[in-house]
């Protein structure tokens, strides 16, 4: 009855949804594995961004925790190097610096300890006081994936994932080595915490560029009736990078890049260009249309991996005067490593819209340039009336291709046909490009900090959720299952060029080949 | 890029200018065989000025501007000193993001007119305006919006507000009674009327407004009955007058003006006051603003003094009403009346 006679909290009357940003509640952010690279490249500099944008809360607080014993001054001094060194394209301010490093808290302690998880709730019940943080915890697992489970236990355990606020917690990927491990995962998280509590974080998610793709896709009304099998040819989805394992040889091995890249990004990536359009545009409603076009997935038989997935190690090369390393040749690599450092797979969507419709999808280390982005490829008009000739005879023009660039030159360009200007019918490709950085001057928010405040914020929208990742494991069990079986023939790529011969061979099947992006 | 002086500047002329200009900009691109040039535009934006505007540029603040809202600008000139009663020259201002090859252009207008033609150029602008898309007008010319303008200026005025989708206006060189009779009269006119004094408190109210976010807290709002604002400078300015009213709209609180020395004229802080605490928001050097509470809460910005182009990018960014300002707008009126 108390509660009921209790008065609601007053709504804010200060607030301006059109010019200010949005609302985040007062809260304590934990971050387990503080004194990690993640913390200290990307998670400190976004808060203190937040921070130096006004973005957060004032009354927040963060504490970092890992083995390594520090006091909170000696850990302050620690991430003050760091920001100042990772920030992106921001100024770092000394004394925005010393008001934020004001919230700024250590708690050494071993994620394996119980007795690390008593200092943490001090520590935590302290600051509720005296920073205002009305109970609301974020917890953020920066730590190695084998200590996920154990870490939710304990949480549990100390009583430290419920209090007078709300508990939410981050957990990095990967989120199992496979299927199996995956479900494990999950079944051991979901003791303790429910699924509206768990943020699994994918970054990609987070870019501004793959959030437009739901704006252009569902804000537009002319590119939708187009968005099916009986227009779209075919979609190639890139994700390449030019630099090599750097120094993480020894994680990347046991990974590879189907693990890394395809089961999560690339898999969640495509899952926003295909999926039907959610009945409103809200965390739940957008997952769950993400999700049922992962299950939607055809899963490949395993005697048919050969034929629609391919995969590829780099070998040395020369590149631009420079003696490049192949993958075996890379620190904490074994010599005769069976790891894939390129993988390209061929997906059908068993829905209506896409049936019959092949998305390519491939990833690689040491390629030609940095690049992701997503093609689709439009069929070709029903009559040839400007066919091209070649020196192989006629060729049917595709003109059609829309490509969406998530990095590094984000933004959107169609090309079309147009005929050439003075006389006679010569026609040529032109292109309209949409420049995401050009049209929107200013500064975008990394993917961490936009996600960051997501989670604050309580919107899962960009992360994901149990169901999603469970199908993008079902997708690529299959090809783990043969290619862990396999003995391949590698280094099959030089550092420096587009992959495999073999992944334009699969291609090749279709009728297809890859755009040089 | 930009062509030589149009005259008479009759719309025709002027769009057949620009077209000569994006065709010579185009040449450029096939001479090094690869698309050098985007050309953006996502409004008009009109900006009236006059030989009082000193340093100001038009054409380099639309120059800044493009990179977040690409325009077709018309810059329109208001000079005593015109050779021609009307006339028009169009140029292109381009910037090439780093790093990369293409540039993006937009296209701009400079209009230079006597003051006596200034009421006979709607015409020659509703014939330059970008199609289908939202006409911004700016008006910088103080002259024209002075009570006391001259028929000429309050004509030259009107036939711009008569095309205008909103308007944007800087109150701050005037006292804060005028700005109100002003902005009020512009209103008149049935068209979404800004001030650019309004959007320079945006990084005023979000902090403030931000600390009442929280459900937990102890004092919320409501209990805040008086506020003080502190500002500098012989008369009570805009957007002191507009803090006040802001934070006293929603439970009528009582506020208090108090004009201080300081080494910035403007606003210069606001107090919230409540029985158990007093919340403190000040400007604490040129460049630095403390927010303290009693309560033990502080927290450090930094302060930049919001230059033309930044006020303007916000501004261009509210497409529709602004609820906020119209229900602050109403209250300072409420405050100047109960002053007096």
């Amino acid at each position: 009855m108390s509660a009921l006679l209790q008065a609601a909290p007053e709504v804010n009357p200060l607030q301006d949804p059109l010019r200010f940003e949005r609302r985040v509640p007062p809260c304590a952010v934990v971050i387990f594995g503080a004194s990690g690279d993640l913390s200290k490249r990307k998670l400190l500099p976004s808060l203190y961004r937040l921070f130096y944008e006004r973005r957060i809360s004032p009354d927040f607080a963060v504490i970092g925790s890992s083995r390594t014993p520090m006091s909170d001054d000696q850990f302050r001094e620690r991430m003050k190097e760091s920001v100042s060194k990772f920030l992106e394209d921001a100024p770092f301010d000394e004394d925005v610096w010393n008001s934020f490093a004001k919230s700024l808290f250590y708690v050494a302690g071993d994620l394996n300890v119980p007795s690390s998880y008593d200092e943490l709730k001090k520590k935590l019940d302290e600051v509720e006081q005296t920073h205002h943080t009305a109970g609301n915890v974020l917890f953020y697992l920066s730590t190695q994936p084998s200590h996920y489970a154990e870490a939710i236990q304990e949480l549990g355990a100390h009583c430290l994932h419920k209090g007078n606020g709300w508990r939410r917690v981050i957990i990095e990927k990967p989120f199992g080595h496979d299927l199996t491990s995956a479900r494990k995962l999950n079944e051991e998280i979901h003791k303790v915490l429910d699924e509206s509590a768990i943020y699994r974080i994918d970054h990609y998610l987070g870019k501004e560029t793959v959030q437009n793709i739901l704006a252009f896709r569902f804000g537009n009304g002319i590119f939708e009736p187009l968005w099916n099998r009986r227009y779209v040819d075919h979609i190639q989805i890139t994700a390449a990078e030019s630099i090599g394992v750097e120094g993480r040889g020894g994680y990347y091995q046991e990974a590879g890049a189907l693990r890394d890249m395809i089961q999560n990004h690339l898999s969640q990536v495509m899952a926003t260009v295909m999926m039907e359009p959610p009945t409103v545009f809200d965390a739940n409603n957008v997952r769950d249309e993400r999700a049922k076009l992962l299950r939607a997935v055809r899963v490949m038989k395993h005697e048919d991996v050969a034929k629609w997935a391919v995969a590829g190690q780099y070998g040395p090369a020369v590149v631009g005067g420079q003696q490049l390393p192949g993958f075996r040749q890379e620190p904490s690599v074994d010599t005769d490593s069976q790891t894939d450092t390129y993988a390209a797979v061929t997906l059908f969507i068993d829905n209506w819209r896409w049936a019959g419709t092949p998305v390519y999808i491939r990833t690689g280390k040491r390629m030609p340039k940095r690049v992701t982005d997503i093609a689709i490829q439009f069929k070709a008009p029903p009559l040839g009336l400007f066919q091209q000739e070649t020196k192989t005879g006629l060729r049917e023009v595709r003109p059609n291709l829309l490509v969406m660039r998530i990095q590094p030159e984000e933004g959107i360009s169609l090309r079309f046909l147009s005929k050439s200007p003075g006389s006679g019918m010569r026609v040529r490709p032109v292109s309209m490009d949409f420049n995401y950085g050009s049209s929107f001057g200013e500064r975008s928010p990394t993917a961490y900090e936009t996600l960051l405040l997501d989670a604050m914020i309580g919107d899962p929208t960009l992360y994901t959720r149990q169901d999603m990742v469970d199908a993008s494991w079902q997708i690529v069990q299959p090809i783990l299952d043969v290619w862990g079986n396999s003995k391949f023939f590698f280094p099959n790529y030089p550092a420096g060029t587009w992959g495999p011969k073999a992944s334009d061979d699969m291609l090749a099947q279709q009728g297809h080949v890859w755009r040089i992006p | 890029m930009s062509s030589t002086v149009i005259y008479p500047a009759q719309p025709e002329q002027i769009l057949k200018g620009l077209g000569k200009l994006w065709t010579s900009l185009g040449q450029e691109e096939k001479q090094q065989g690869k698309p050098t040039v985007l050309r953006a535009c996502a409004m008009t934006l009109i900006v009236a000025t006059d030989e009082s505007d000193g340093a100001f540029s038009a054409s380099q603040t639309i120059a800044e501007l493009m990179r977040e809202h690409p325009s077709r600008g018309i810059v329109l000139t208001i000079s005593q000193v015109a050779e021609h009663e009307l006339e028009a020259r169009v140029l292109a201002q381009c910037w090439k993001p780093f790093g990369k090859a293409q540039q993006i252009c937009c296209e701009q207008i400079e209009i230079t007119a006597r003051p006596e033609a200034w009421p006979n150029v709607g015409p020659t602008l509703i014939g330059l305006t970008a199609a289908d898309l939202p006409v911004i007008f700016w008006c910088r010319h103080r002259a024209a919006l002075e009570p006391t303008a001259s028929a000429e200026n309050k004509a030259g005025l009107q036939a711009i507000m008569s095309i205008a989708t909103k308007a944007v206006v800087d109150m701050q060189s005037f006292s804060a009674a005028d700005a109100l009779k002003i902005l009020a009269k512009l209103q008149l006119q049935g068209k979404t009327v800004a001030d650019l004094e309004w959007t320079r408190l945006t990084r005023w109210r979000a902090p403030i407004a931000q600390i009442f976010d929280n459900p937990a807290r102890q004092n919320p709002f409501s209990r805040f009955k008086s506020i003080e604002i502190a500002y500098s400078g012989d008369q009570l300015p805009p957007c002191a007058l507009y803090a006040g009213a802001w934070f006293s709209a929603p439970y009528k609180a009582a506020v208090l003006f108090v004009q201080e020395d300081s080494f910035a004229s403007g606003l210069h802080r606001i107090t919230l006051k409540a029985d158990s605490e007093q919340i403190v928001f000040e400007r604490t050097a040129k460049d630095a603003m403390s927010l303290h509470s009693t309560n033990g809460q502080q927290r450090c910005y930094t302060y930049a003094e919001r230059s033309d182009k930044d006020l303007m990018t916000e501004e261009l960014t509210i497409g529709g009403n602004d609820h906020a300002f119209e229900v602050t707008f109403a209250r300072a009126r409420e405050i100047l009346n109960e002053q007096r």
